[in-house]
């Protein structure tokens, strides 16, 4: 068998998409009553749910309190379930922390924290990427760029102010050409791959990661793909914003 | 009309609206039939995703590149539709469907949804092997018709003979091997192992990878492995891995990539020093093999190279002894290292007094021999159209008349509607045509002129020197017909009697030539040099408009230089001019070629200051390669024109490499040529030191310098043949992606140059219409506007890069072997014992344990000649140096041989000595006809006094040439007087009828290479 063929001659990927096109997303907002925000998000078949509490006081030691501004605690959790390899822990090994330090990074530079000094505002977020709700037990790509998105979808319904959407999606190269929003076949391939979170409006990069090499030349090119892709991300997100608020004012019988 | 094919196709290539019907092949028809499917005539072939994907899955890497490539290649009309993608057409795999069925019934799907999407207008053919699915679907939806590849093939295509042939030679041998399969013979060979078995046995370093090459002399027993890329560091391996024995090679054919597993060092062979036939099978005996080298066996074929190959079918007498199966015949292919075929088809008497195209298709390990299909006949054994014909079918040289759709691309240039240099180009061109004295020098007659010069004085007295170079590039775009084939060619191909032009004649003779008189456009190179040092001040790049004033050749330019104005005469623009005025121009022209001489002069000597070489311009010898065999050992012309010229031209393209290599650091086409390993020296050295000659290799200035000493002032030959055994000691240049590998290995060794690209002559090489884009690209880039042209990537360019070098390797093979092809045919039908020019002069370079190799000046040709023949009988000197057989023995050393006979006279032979040497022909069915050598004397072979009006001493080349295809025309005539039936079948040649210009070309150069060669004939 020839080798997987992550680009086609006619410009199609794996999944049938082309080069900067994103999967299918759909999103939900305050799907639990008893958070203070929470949100649901599908990136074709990756799926993450985030809810937020706060801001409130300063939880365990108080010494963590910060005087100017309200600390954002961010935590990752995966389902058991949800990846190729069964695990016991759902949070706490490395790559969960690493991926919460990420989070709070992200969202340290988009929350407005200032406004609120001495207290603390948590997020957990939990990627369902393959849900067994087939027979197929799906794995697929994206989990921090769902994560992210989530998550702004929670922060925004809990009310906390922010500067921005934050808003991330992830790129890769392939054959001179950059791909976004990358699904775990193309993950896997091993090629160079990049996440971004961007504050659409103003363009300002929130969060960078890349971990592979890649040609100086090609990166202006993969992270034009990659921003691209977050500010139709953000045009999505802002639609499910409108539409959750328009639900909502109905239901509070305006 | 609309058939929208839109959401199909990104490159834009359409379906044509013009044919009666689409045809969608099934998955197993696109496997099995894809060579029929490549047939230009078949038209409105939609591809679907299903099948190319159940291509790529279950035929591997190479055939699914191959329908790759036909996908992309604009001139065959098919399109790929990705039925998967399509909303309506996607259907699920249904529980417990077979894959099979499956596919089937997604193209079938997708078919149906295409006919209504060209709103039910145009009927679709769906072609199927399924005999169900014809059944189940045949009749299901109007204008959808499914029916087998047979039955299509019969109704569509009656009159396609080829294809018919095709498609029953591949049923056939698909029938045989399901048989074969079913037997299940003794195995032959061992298995391949598992691809991740080999792949792990290579990261692991226990098995090692590289490219599979049979020794053309002892194709039974010896082949080598050239280790690629990183295992040779990993394994320590200095040298190649010897395979011995067909066992050992297990079913790889020459250049396919191989995992080898080395033999344990108590197994190593050696390789054999003798000379041997291909013929007889037997090995030499009583041969002490060279000291024993890594020895391995094959364990797995990681990608097989199959080409077509040119068979020979056995004639009547053998067939009668393969009797036992009619069907299956074994032939035997034109190529020595390629192993017999066997083939099943029922033409073989039919067939076999052709030479026949076959493929291979598998060689299962319970088989002795590959099996193949006959594929279509060439022409007849020994006929030039034939042979010329197998020549470049061997080389993989495809070359047919251009098509009408590619001339029609071309500018109009007749005598009524005379082309003229648009206002528009005009306006954005630099306009030379007033300006500066330009003119052109090449040999006489030429039609062609890639390039002119021009020098002049700037008004604060300083010089500008231009050099201009026909812009192809502005009438060939990028992806046009024309270009795309253009770039399949590569280069044109020159032949001994004809050549192959890549572009169509309406721009390389004519549009593109920079011929005198006329206004051409041109991408110029002018620099502004110091008035006295002749430093380079500045650069200029850009198009400009040129008129080339005098189009000189060599001759008119070196006398002009000597200031030897007797020559005006010949130059013809200056014939209409009165007195006065001639004289002035004279005055002008002698001017210019003087300064251009000196400024050249200069340049040369600051390449030799900088440790640069004296090696008698390496970079023009690696062209004239092409034209081996002969030219080899000619110096080059000794006029300074030509050497003038030449400098010009490598600083042109010293200079665009420079600049395209700094605007485009990872993708610009250089031209590298990689200092050479010294222990290929070692036979140069040891040669040299047996004339008492010290060849110095440790860099080129060095080994420049040497060679310059090496002089023997009684004989020339011998400076000839050591400077072609240092170049045949070295790699050859290549062309290369500046992403691809680090500036160090960007040198060039032989013009002692850090960059160099060709660019000098768009008109008969591709890769200097790359570059020409590439200068583009680059100038606008540096006037910031926008880039037009899509530059290649890297990794394109990358590709491109060896599919250049690898045409260049096919055109300069088929020119070696077109010149054997000649030279025995001229010799063929002479009888060797009566015949005056069948005797010659030869000069032996080369000692072998049973026989010397020796090279013959007059004809240009080396071979080996034997000093013990097959019964064991050695050479003697019998009365006046004649040679005859007399049993004895032979002692080989280092700079000599000495055969001694029982009687205990002796003969010695030393190398570099003269010998006369008598030559014929061994004629051959199935491979090429090969000069034979024979030893007559160990004397210096005396041109007979008797006849005083001697002919030319020197053979021409040329009148070679001419007299073979003299002969073979009035062969023809004969034939065709006989027989008017095989007429049909001899390709048709639409670019060299009668007097090519290539025969003039050669004309000038025998007659300029007499007075140097003419010295030695004595």
């Amino acid at each position: 068998m020839a080798g997987l063929e992550l680009l086609s001659d006619q410009g199609y990927r794996v999944d049938g998409r082309r080069a900067g096109e994103l999967r299918k997303i759909q999103a939900r907002m305050g799907v639990f009553a008893q958070a203070d925000g929470s949100a649901y998000i599908e990136q074709g078949n990756t799926k993450a749910l985030a809810v937020v509490y706060g801001p409130h006081e300063i939880r365990g030691s108080r010494s963590r309190a910060l005087p100017d501004r309200a600390l954002v605690n961010c935590q990752y959790s995966s389902a058991t379930f949800s990846t190729g390899e069964r695990k016991r822990r759902p949070h706490g090994d490395r790559k969960s922390c690493e991926m919460g330090l990420q989070l709070r990074q992200t969202f340290e530079a988009a929350i407005l924290t200032q406004l609120h000094p001495r207290s603390q505002i948590d997020i957990y977020v939990q990627p369902l990427r393959g849900v067994v709700s087939l027979q197929v037990l799906q794995a697929d790509g994206g989990t921090y760029a769902a994560c992210v998105n989530a998550a702004t979808l929670a922060v925004l319904d809990a009310g906390i102010p922010m500067r921005d959407f934050v808003c991330a999606c992830s790129a890769g190269f392939v054959d001179g050409t950059a791909l976004a929003d990358l699904s775990h076949v193309e993950e896997a391939a091993g090629g160079p791959q990049l996440a971004l979170a961007l504050l659409p409006a103003s363009g300002q990069i929130a969060l960078l990661e890349m971990d592979a090499r890649l040609h100086e030349d090609h990166l202006e090119w993969v992270l034009e793909a990659a921003a691209q892709a977050a500010r139709d991300v953000h045009t999505l997100l802002d639609r499910v914003v409108r539409q959750h608020v328009h639900e909502a004012s109905i239901l509070l019988g305006d | 009309m609309f058939f929208g094919v839109l959401c199909l196709n990104v490159d834009g290539k359409l379906l044509s609206s013009d044919v009666t019907h689409y045809v969608i092949p099934d998955w197993k028809v696109v496997q099995d039939y894809l060579e029929i499917l490549e047939f230009p005539e078949l038209k409105g072939i939609i591809f679907m995703q299903t099948a190319c994907q159940s291509v790529q899955h279950q035929r591997g890497r190479r055939m699914y590149n191959k329908l790759r490539s036909l996908l992309k290649d604009t001139r065959h009309d098919c399109i790929l539709f990705a039925n998967e993608f399509q909303e309506d057409c996607y259907l699920p795999r249904e529980r417990g469907e077979a894959l099979e069925k499956w596919q089937t019934r997604s193209i079938y799907n997708a078919a149906v949804w295409y006919y209504h999407h060209c709103g039910d207008k145009m009927p679709i053919v769906m072609v199927t092997e399924d005999a169900e699915a014809v059944q189940q679907y045949g009749s299901e939806t109007q204008g959808v018709f499914v029916i087998s590849f047979k039955d299509y093939l019969d109704n569509f295509w009656p009159d396609l003979k080829a294809a018919h042939e095709l498609c029953d030679s591949i049923l056939q041998s698909r029938r045989e091997r399901e048989s074969e399969n079913q037997e299940g013979h003794g195995r032959e060979y061992a298995e391949h192992l598992l691809p991740e078995v080999l792949e792990a046995g290579i990261k692991s370093g226990r098995y090692v990878q590289g490219t599979l090459n049979v020794n053309k002399h002892r194709a039974q027993i010896e082949a080598f492995v050239r280790l690629q890329g990183t295992s040779s560091k990993d394994s320590g391996l200095a040298s190649d891995i010897l395979i011995h024995g067909m066992k050992a090679r297990n079913r790889a054919i020459h250049g396919d990539v191989v995992v080898v597993e080395l033999l344990p060092k108590g197994e190593w062979k050696g390789r054999t020093g003798a000379l041997c036939d291909n013929d007889s099978e037997d090995k030499v005996s009583g041969e002490a093999p060279s000291e024993p080298m890594p020895t391995g066996r094959v364990v797995g074929v990681l990608q097989k190279n199959w080409r077509d190959y040119v068979v020979t079918f056995p004639s009547r007498e053998e067939v009668q002894c393969q009797g036992r199966n009619a069907q299956k015949i074994l032939v035997t292919p034109w190529d020595y290292r390629i192993p017999k075929i066997r083939i099943s088809t029922q033409q073989a008497e039919a067939l076999q007094e052709f030479r026949v195209v076959v493929r291979i298709d598998s060689w299962e390990s319970t088989s002795l021999y590959p099996n193949g299909h006959f594929v279509r006949v060439l022409g007849r054994i020994g006929d030039l159209e034939g042979e010329i014909a197998t020549i470049l079918v061997e080389n993989s040289i495809l070359v047919g008349p251009f098509s009408e759709a590619q001339l029609c691309e071309m500018p109009v240039n007749t005598p009524e509607k005379p082309w003229q240099v648009s206002a528009e180009e005009e306006h954005q061109r630099r306009d030379l045509r007033r300006t500066h004295l330009v003119f052109s020098i090449d040999p006489k007659g030429c039609e062609d002129v890639d390039d002119a010069l021009s020098i002049r004085t700037l008004s604060d007295g300083d010089l500008e020197l231009g050099v201009h170079i026909a812009d192809v590039t502005h009438f060939v775009a990028p992806n046009s017909y024309v270009d795309v084939e253009a770039r399949t060619r590569a280069t044109t191909y020159y032949l001994a009697d004809r050549r192959y032009d890549m572009l169509p004649s309406a721009l390389s003779a004519d549009l593109c030539s920079l011929l005198g008189g006329v206004d051409r456009y041109a991408v110029s190179v002018m620099w502004q040099l110091d008035k006295t040092s002749y430093e380079i001040k500045a650069v200029w790049y850009g198009r400009t408009i040129i008129r080339s004033a005098y189009k000189l050749c060599y001759e008119a330019a070196q006398e002009l230089l000597a200031r030897n104005f007797g020559v005006a005469d010949e130059i013809p623009e200056f014939k209409s001019l009165d007195e006065k005025s001639r004289q002035t121009r004279l005055e002008e022209l002698a001017w210019a070629v003087g300064r251009l001489a000196d400024v050249a002069r200069h340049v040369r000597a600051k390449r030799d200051r900088c440790g640069a070489l004296e090696l008698e311009g390496m970079e023009v010898r690696v062209q004239l390669d092409e034209k081996k065999n002969i030219d080899d050992l000619i110096p080059k012309q000794p006029l300074e024109v030509h050497e003038m010229v030449a400098e010009c031209m490598i600083l042109a393209n010293h200079w665009v490499a420079r600049k395209i290599w700094e605007s485009f650091p990872h993708q610009a086409l250089l031209r590298q040529h990689p200092p050479p390993h010294q222990e290929f020296f070692a036979e140069l050295r040891e040669c040299a030191a047996a004339k008492g000659f010290a060849i110095d290799t440790r860099s080129n200035k060095a080994l420049a310098d040497s060679l310059a000493k090496a002089e023997d002032p009684g004989d020339p030959t011998v400076n000839r043949l050591l400077r072609s055994m240092a170049t045949q000691a070295m790699s050859n240049a290549l062309y290369f992606s500046t992403g691809s590998c680090a500036e160090e290995e960007f040198q060039h060794y032989g013009l002692a140059l850090d960059k160099y690209t060709h660019f000098t002559s768009p008109i008969r090489r591709y890769s200097d219409i790359v570059v020409h884009r590439l200068l583009m690209a680059a100038i606008s880039k540096d006037k910031k506007t926008e880039i037009k042209e899509n530059l290649l990537s890297n990794k394109d360019l990358e590709e491109l890069c060896r599919h250049i070098n690898n045409r260049n390797r096919a055109a300069q093979h088929s020119q070696k072997q077109s010149t054997e092809l000649f030279q025995c045919m001229y010799f063929k039908d002479k009888d060797p014992g009566t015949e005056e020019r069948c005797t010659a002069d030869g000069v032996i370079y080369s000692i072998r344990t049973n026989g010397v190799l020796v090279f013959i000046p007059r004809f240009g040709i080396k071979g080996a000649a034997y000093l013990k023949n097959k019964d064991g009988l050695v050479m003697s000197c019998g009365p006046e140096g004649h040679l005859e057989w007399k049993p004895g023995s032979l002692q080989r050393f280092q700079d000599k041989i000495i055969s001694t006979t029982m009687g205990g006279d002796s003969v010695t032979l030393h190398l570099f000595d003269h010998v006369t040497v008598r030559i014929s022909v061994q004629a051959s069915r199935c491979h090429s006809d090969t000069i034979r050598l024979e030893l007559v004397s160990n004397k210096p072979y005396e041109v007979p006094s008797s006849g005083l009006s001697s002919p030319s001493p020197l053979l021409l080349k040329s009148d070679l040439v001419r007299e073979v295809t003299r002969c073979s025309e009035e062969a023809q005539l004969a034939q065709e007087v006989a027989v008017d039936t095989s007429r049909e079948e001899y390709p048709e040649y639409g670019q060299t009828k009668g007097r090519s210009l290539y025969a003039l070309l050669e004309e000038i150069r025998d007659l300029a290479l007499l007075d140097v060669s003419g010295d030695y004939s004595i």
